[in-house]
């Protein structure tokens, strides 16, 4: 077997021979594009730019065959049907798509939702407003604070008849992993058992290991492109054929209609086209069908989390060996399976450390993190953010340690 | 030292900030939140009639707040800055003066943490005004 080659990778990426001192321990936010994805969406526009769904001409067929290929690769890659696929913007635009057009339809007064007390905004907000909307309660899977793992709820109680959906993030943006072996998998039994619909947010784990539907379990799946190696502006939506028929159209408009007429209703066209209004993103869409050629060429999942977790446990070891860092997460799930640590130090802003490292060429993030009810909760503002990808090495963990401790000297000295 | 962000002036603001106090029966005062991170700033000014113009002047100013240096030293620097100064030559502040103040280059994010500041002086003052 061929050892991980971070090197070799990252030679694949045009950014790090642009920004040779770049250090970009940011992928949780968004994942540096391979040169062949780039290529992908610039060839569309020199060689087959033309609109989807509608156009007769040669030029347009092959610009439809592209993008329906893009989507059977995607649902190849989450072992789902190619009917079941929808593109949409992005995670954020998937989980608002579910909330306004099957929440908005499903949950009712004197119903409720349950999500987890770990989620991104993209996870809560809708869910909170829905909610609002309808009179209906949203319920949280709480957070034990030490462990920084989710509680074992007790099931029948908090999921009961009344429980229209579900929706769980599958890690946290913030503490990575977040769920005890076999909970989340007991969740979701619970879920189905009285009814209710199972939504997944899988952002953050899209890029680091296999994604499957079906062993899932799930009604609704969400992720973004742009953090698997795709583009910006494209994500994806798996809603299960069984429930096609149950959720209506989020937008309707151009394409997505057989026949429309100024007396008698519309007629809308089956899924997937009747849930993508308008022109989609299609150069995206063709790109994060590349992207996903090049997780498949190039990267093992086996292998890839060998490569995070180990830079994962060289960064803990070197925190833990800090005064006054206090990590957020569970050590021994991150040592084993992490591709992400945040942390904060005392009587030190994130800012501050982040714009430091910054100067240094160090892209790391800092603040809430876009998860301000957790930050709440763990009762910490602000922290810092490192996240791994297959192009980090060993040297980006040392380098950023050093600079991290220059740093934390030099406030320390100035506070 | 390496850093071109965090001067030897603007570290000495967040470490010794100048007017960070209470005042006495203040009359005006608000609050601002930074919610990006957290930063907090309020305001809290004394203001008088200037015997020559008749016109509206600061007399006292003073911050609160907690945060990045950024933040917290641009609060410092501001409310010294504006101490003395007309009220409608503070309300017509804007984001340029904050930077010629602080003497920093800074990108979108980060200007937030430094207007923190203006922006709780400005809706304090408006307040006030009307």
């Amino acid at each position: 077997m061929i050892t991980f080659n971070s090197k070799k990778i990252k030679s694949g990426f045009a950014i790090f021979k642009h920004k040779k001192d770049l250090i970009y321990l940011d992928s949780a936010a968004t994942a540096q594009k391979p040169e062949i994805v780039v290529q992908a969406v610039s060839n569309f526009y020199d060689k087959h730019n033309s609109n989807i769904h509608r156009s007769i001409y040669d030029l347009g067929e092959a610009a439809t065959t592209l993008y329906e290929q893009s989507r059977e690769k995607v649902a190849e890659f989450v072992n789902a049907d190619s009917q079941e696929i929808v593109f949409t913007r992005g995670t954020t635009e998937s989980i608002n798509f579910v909330a306004d057009s099957w929440g908005r339809a499903n949950v009712g007064a004197g119903d409720n939702i349950l999500i987890t007390q770990a989620e991104h905004h993209a996870n809560f907000l809708p869910w909170q407003r829905l909610a609002a909307e309808k009179g209906a309660q949203l319920n949280f899977i709480k957070l034990d604070k030490k462990s920084f793992l989710l509680e074992t709820p007790d099931l029948d109680s908090l999921i009961n008849p009344k429980t229209k959906l579900v929706a769980l993030t599958y890690d946290s943006n913030v503490l990575g992993n977040i769920w005890s072996t076999g909970l989340l998998e007991k969740v979701i039994q619970k879920a189905h058992s009285v009814g209710a619909k199972v939504l997944i947010d899988v952002a953050q784990s899209i890029a680091h290991e296999k994604t499957d539907v079906k062993k899932l379990y799930a009604d609704f799946l969400a992720f973004s492109g742009h953090k698997m190696f795709g583009p910006t502006g494209i994500g994806v939506l798996y809603i299960k054929k069984d429930l096609h028929d149950h959720v209506p159209p989020y937008q309707v408009g151009g394409s997505m209609v057989y026949s429309v007429s100024f007396a008698k209703p519309a007629v809308y066209r089956d899924a997937p086209q009747k849930f993508e209004a308008g022109t989609p993103p299609i150069a995206q869409a063709i790109g994060l069908g590349v992207a996903i050629d090049y997780i498949k060429e190039n990267l093992n999942f086996d292998e890839l989390r060998k490569h995070e977790a180990g830079l994962t446990k060289k960064l803990l070891d070197g925190l833990q060996r800090i005064d006054g860092c206090h990590i957020l997460g569970n050590l021994d799930m991150l040592a084993k399976s992490g591709h992400l640590v945040s942390f904060y130090i005392d009587n030190i802003h994130a800012h501050d450390l982040s714009a430091y490292l910054s100067n240094n060429n160090i892209a790391v993030r800092s603040g809430h993190h876009c998860a301000q009810p957790l930050a709440q909760l763990l009762g910490v503002e602000s922290s810092l953010r490192v996240s791994f990808s297959a192009y980090n090495t060993e040297q980006d963990v040392e380098v950023f340690l050093d600079k991290l401790k220059e740093a934390i000297d030099f406030f320390g000295k100035n506070l | 030292m390496t850093n071109k962000l965090y001067q030897e002036e603007l570290m000495d603001h967040f470490k010794y900030p100048r007017n960070k106090k209470k005042l006495e029966d203040p009359d005006f005062a608000s609050g601002q939140k930074n919610p990006s991170c957290g930063d907090s700033v309020s305001i809290e000014g004394i203001v008088e009639k200037d015997s020559q113009t008749g016109k509206l002047k600061i007399k006292e100013l003073a911050f609160d707040g907690s945060g990045c240096v950024i933040s917290q030293a641009a609060a410092s620097m501001l409310t010294q800055f504006c101490k003395g100064k007309f009220v409608d030559q503070v309300m017509a502040m804007n984001k340029d003066d904050v930077l010629k103040l602080i003497k920093i280059e800074l990108g979108p994010t980060r200007l937030r943490c430094a207007l923190l500041c203006l922006e709780a002086l400005k809706s304090a003052l408006q307040k006030f005004v009307k």
